[in-house]
């Protein structure tokens, strides 16, 4: 099963909903798709707007592939280790207010934790590929340490 | 993130969503956005909540909420720290540019990001 999640972008991002719902049938695998605030109502996917964090978290872990956008919903996929596809939202299409989604994209490439898709065309052609691998949750202990030093910190300080 | 503040009481005060609806102590605003009357709104209603909560300390990774909850915190004498997006390498967001002159502390998450801000900037790794 593939799984489409757009997150909680007050902006809908219509362009990566239908190439995903044209594309579906002939996949040959079950899409399912968390639509958010996009107006496209998918024809071929199973759909819905938004639901829960645990929602969203089963059906990444159900996913052989999630694909979304280069933001926070990276980490509801990885955390499940499901590999994941990310396609940038645009500014030209009103997707997002600007292009930093491309030059984030591009970074998390570069370390390995995403595949980045620019052109929602080549997406059918990168999902089935068969080798998908889930990319390693390295997770980034230096911000929580220093939090935690800030916490301590803060915490034994007066007003 | 919230392992970082393990041990410490906390609560949330973010936009209303199906997501946010399941956190356990939480104080739900409507999505602020650039209208400016809703900014208005928030100002009061942060208000009434940090009064009421007296919290020692306000964490943030955005996105404009966090423009009431750090003026307030200034003048309340509550301790801020600013987290900019993990998605922004090399743009800052409109929110980090604020509330960057009121935070006490003010972490980005990309190295590249910290000659965008002045020297109180802190890049001190991501969330992954």
């Amino acid at each position: 099963m593939i799984f489409v999640t757009v997150g909680m972008h007050t902006k809908g991002f219509d362009r990566l909903l239908r190439k995903m719902d044209e594309i579906a049938s002939t996949l040959g695998e079950e899409v399912v798709m968390q639509i958010g605030h996009t107006d496209f109502r998918p024809q071929n996917a199973k759909w819905f707007d938004f639901t829960t964090e645990a929602g969203i978290k089963g059906w990444c872990k159900k996913a052989r592939v999630v694909v979304t956008q280069p933001a926070m919903s990276i980490l509801d996929a990885q955390e499940q280790e499901t590999p994941v596809i990310v396609v940038p939202r645009l500014k030209r299409y009103d997707e997002v207010i600007n292009d930093h989604q491309i030059d984030f994209a591009r970074e998390l490439e570069k370390q390995g934790k995403v595949i980045a898709v620019y052109d929602v065309d080549k997406l059918d052609e990168v999902l089935q590929k068969p080798d998908l691998k889930p990319q390693k949750l390295a997770k980034d202990r230096r911000l929580v340490k220093a939090l935690q030093r800030y916490v301590a910190q803060y915490n034994n300080s007066q007003r | 993130m919230i392992e970082a503040f393990e041990g410490h009481e906390t609560f949330f005060i973010t936009y209303d969503s199906a997501r946010t609806r399941g956190l356990e102590r939480k104080y739900l605003l409507r999505n602020i956005g650039t209208n400016p009357l809703v900014m208005a709104q928030a100002f009061l209603a942060m208000l009434r909540i940090l009064l009421r909560e007296k919290p020692k300390l306000i964490v943030s990774t955005g996105a404009e909420i966090a423009i009431p909850a750090f003026y307030l915190a200034r003048i309340l004498r509550i301790k801020t720290i600013f987290i900019e997006s993990w998605t922004r390498v090399d743009r800052p967001t409109g929110t980090g540019k604020i509330v960057y002159p009121v935070s006490d502390v003010f972490l980005v998450q990309w190295e590249r990001l910290l000659s965008k801000y002045g020297k109180k900037a802190k890049y001190e790794g991501a969330i992954l």
